[in-house]
């Protein structure tokens, strides 16, 4: 068993020596074959048509997902990003109805009100030191309460003619075949998968969930690193809610209704720890795929509504417990990580 | 140890896919009999879509559908939101569409919102047809309560029964799920109108998204923070079990009335809590409507754009 551990090491060992790369990889096997099995129940699945369909349904929960990856991986949670989503829609469509504002200045200056937000919420955290859970508690409902008196307690009027470039950008037109959100997602994934492996930002981030204190005394400005995350999340949240002005042609105030856990579950399910310290944002983009493909290929199936969302439960549940067996495992995974010279306590 | 681990792994793997296993069950035994009897035209598919599938008004469209689609031997599948959610029912509609859906059978959550969604539809070939509530994007034909006039049916009945029961005035509390909704907000508009007119004080109505345990905080709020409130009405079954449960806790000579028939509302109206409601006959929406979504995917004459399916006052 010990030779065979061996044969098949070399570039196996490494990419498994990632942390959270086993969940990733067990999670994108399961993918795979839940893919396969709808398409077999369903050849409409993997029409081209359900394809580009699904991706397109795939990215909002994948965006808000990886806001909430960041947050987690620093140990905290957001919960306001549901409600900062639904501001956003509200938000950016009232100042193009009732404002008569120019859609993509509106959606700037939406973007930064969610910004303002998620640096509201860093300041609450890192400053005031909130528990995260009650600090983003708050402003889940002031989100809300925003999204509700922006325009008068009442969802807007459909966003003007002038505003079909925005609707096609952020939902119905399309690119190379694929739709436009499809492509921002995928920048997006980019961008914030370089700034969470490849910078200091994103070092600092695991350090702060690994060991605050440590973090602390070893010289990283932890106000500063810990409210970067939770600006990240409000980000990445309003851009989410720039999406659902565009795909309803209006403002709603519930949009975004529990997107913040959802997001939880993606990033869960991908192999982020709620804990703090583990996660990589490409297992949060395979776990909202799972969400995706679940939810799509359930209905595809025919299953009832009630059964989707007991499978998606069963889902994160296991996730979890996949989680727990690696982390009680970590004493074969940390020889293996210092025969690799990795520095594994950040 | 590591392969205690590896093992673990693929053993959660296996219990995650199992997990996904009954769905297999469902579509294998819906498909089976559908193969069976093959009809001479590849058969068609219809889908019903509504707002949600919580209430039992959603649960008796489907019901009236499936009825009719198997005496036309159509492929019918319902689909809906698990909650009032304009995104999600978009993505609801897109779904069916890739599924190739022949046509729909929509319930609007709100008509801008979902036109969008629906134009594209009728673009790729899908054929639309409104139940319960209509979008702005035009269709084959719509069958849906006259809720404004329903709403005058149900200001009437509670001007009545204030008459009968002795109170020329007062205030009045009404209940409603939210403003982006039309089919509430003109059971709101017809109520008001009529019991304005008849002199009684009408409070800022409460939205409360037809979610019963809400709806009965807010009824409750209602009793407790006006000494002279003589009524309260609400506009969809949430509502109206919210009202009727309020006024049964707080024990008070209120009138109650209401909208839809269920097994809660029945009872609310058994016991006295609720003096009325109005019975909308979501049945026949969706059994009407599969029969003319079969007139229309068979190129036959589809009759009326609008059929009104009408209301009934219930009562104890």
């Amino acid at each position: 068993m010990q030779n065979k551990e061996h044969s098949f090491n070399g570039m196996w060992r490494q990419i498994v020596s990632i942390r959270g790369m086993g969940q990733v990889i067990s999670v994108s096997i399961a993918l795979i074959i839940m893919t396969i099995v709808f398409g077999i129940i369903n050849p409409l699945f993997f029409s081209p048509d359900n394809t580009t369909n699904l991706l397109r349904q795939v990215v909002p929960i994948m965006i808000i997902g990886m806001g909430q990856s960041f947050v987690l991986i620093t140990g905290g949670i957001d919960l306001s990003i549901g409600s900062v989503a639904g501001m956003s829609s509200m938000i950016s469509a009232t100042l193009m109805t009732a404002g008569h504002m120019n859609p993509w200045l509106a959606a700037l200056i939406t973007i930064l009100a969610c910004c303002v937000v998620g640096l509201f919420n860093g300041l609450l955290v890192s400053k005031a030191k909130l528990p995260a859970f009650i600090a983003t508690l708050g402003t889940m409902i002031i989100a809300r309460g925003i999204a509700q008196l922006v325009n008068g307690n009442m969802n807007t009027d459909g966003i003007p003619e002038s505003a079909k470039v925005f609707k096609d950008l952020f939902y119905y037109g399309d690119t190379f075949g694929l739709y436009n959100p499809i492509w921002i997602g995928l920048i997006l994934f980019i961008f914030f998968n370089f700034i969470l492996s490849r910078t200091r930002t994103g070092r600092h981030t695991y350090a702060i969930g690994s060991n605050y204190e440590a973090a602390k005394l070893s010289g990283v400005n932890v106000i500063l690193a810990e409210s970067k995350v939770y600006i990240f999340s409000a980000f990445l949240a309003g851009i989410v809610g720039l999406m659902l002005t565009a795909q309803s042609g209006m403002g709603t105030m519930s949009a975004g209704n529990m997107y913040e856990l959802n997001a939880v579950a993606a990033s869960v399910i991908g192999g982020v720890s709620t804990m703090g310290g583990q996660g990589l944002l490409f297992g949060t983009v395979i776990g909202s795929f799972i969400w995706g493909v679940l939810n799509n290929g359930l209905q595809f199936a025919g299953a009832p509504l009630a059964l989707r969302n007991l499978v998606i439960g069963v889902v994160v549940i296991i996730s979890v417990l996949i989680d727990r067996v690696a982390r009680s495992g970590k004493f074969d995974f940390r020889k293996v990580l210092k025969s690799k010279g990795v520095n594994i306590s950040s | 140890m590591k392969k205690i681990l590896v093992f673990l792994l693929i053993l959660t793997m296996a219990f995650a896919f199992t997990a996904c296993a009954p769905k297999v069950e469902t579509p294998v035994a819906a498909a089976a009999p559908e193969a069976a009897a093959p009809a001479p035209t590849p058969t068609k598919t219809v889908y019903l879509i509504t707002m949600d599938k919580m209430d039992q008004h959603w649960v008796n469209v489907d019901a009236g559908a499936k009825t009719m689609a198997e005496a036309l031997g159509l492929n019918y599948k319902w689909d809906a939101p698990d909650v009032k959610d304009n995104a999600k029912q978009i993505e609801a509609v897109n779904n069916a569409v890739a599924d190739k859906a022949d046509l729909i059978l929509l319930a609007a959550n709100d008509p801008k919102a979902i036109s969008e969604a629906v134009k594209t539809a009728k673009a790729k070939g899908v054929k639309i047809i409104y139940v319960d509530s209509a979008a702005d994007e035009p269709a084959i034909a719509t069958l849906s309560t006259n809720n404004r006039q329903a709403g005058v049916l149900a200001g009437q009945t509670m001007v009545d029964e204030l008459k009968a029961a002795g109170k020329t005035s007062g205030k009045i509390g009404i209940i409603s799920v939210n403003t982006a909704t039309n089919s509430t907000m003109n059971r709101e508009n017809g109520f008001k109108e009529v019991v304005a007119a008849a002199g009684y004080t009408i409070l800022t109505t409460e939205y409360k998204d037809g979610d019963a345990a809400a709806s009965q905080e807010a009824a409750y709020g209602f009793i407790a923070g006006n000494e002279d409130l003589v009524g309260l009405y609400g506009t969809n079954e949430g509502s109206t079990v919210g009202v009727g449960n309020a006024i049964k806790a707080a024990g008070k000579s209120i009138i109650g009335i209401g909208f839809d028939k269920s097994d809660a509302i029945l009872g609310l109206l058994k016991d006295g809590s609720l003096k009325a409601a109005m019975a909308q006959n979501p049945f026949t929406m969706g059994y009407l409507g599969v029969a003319q979504a079969y007139a229309a995917l068979n190129d036959k004459s589809t009759g009326p754009a609008v059929i009104d399916t009408g209301v009934a006052i219930l009562r104890k």
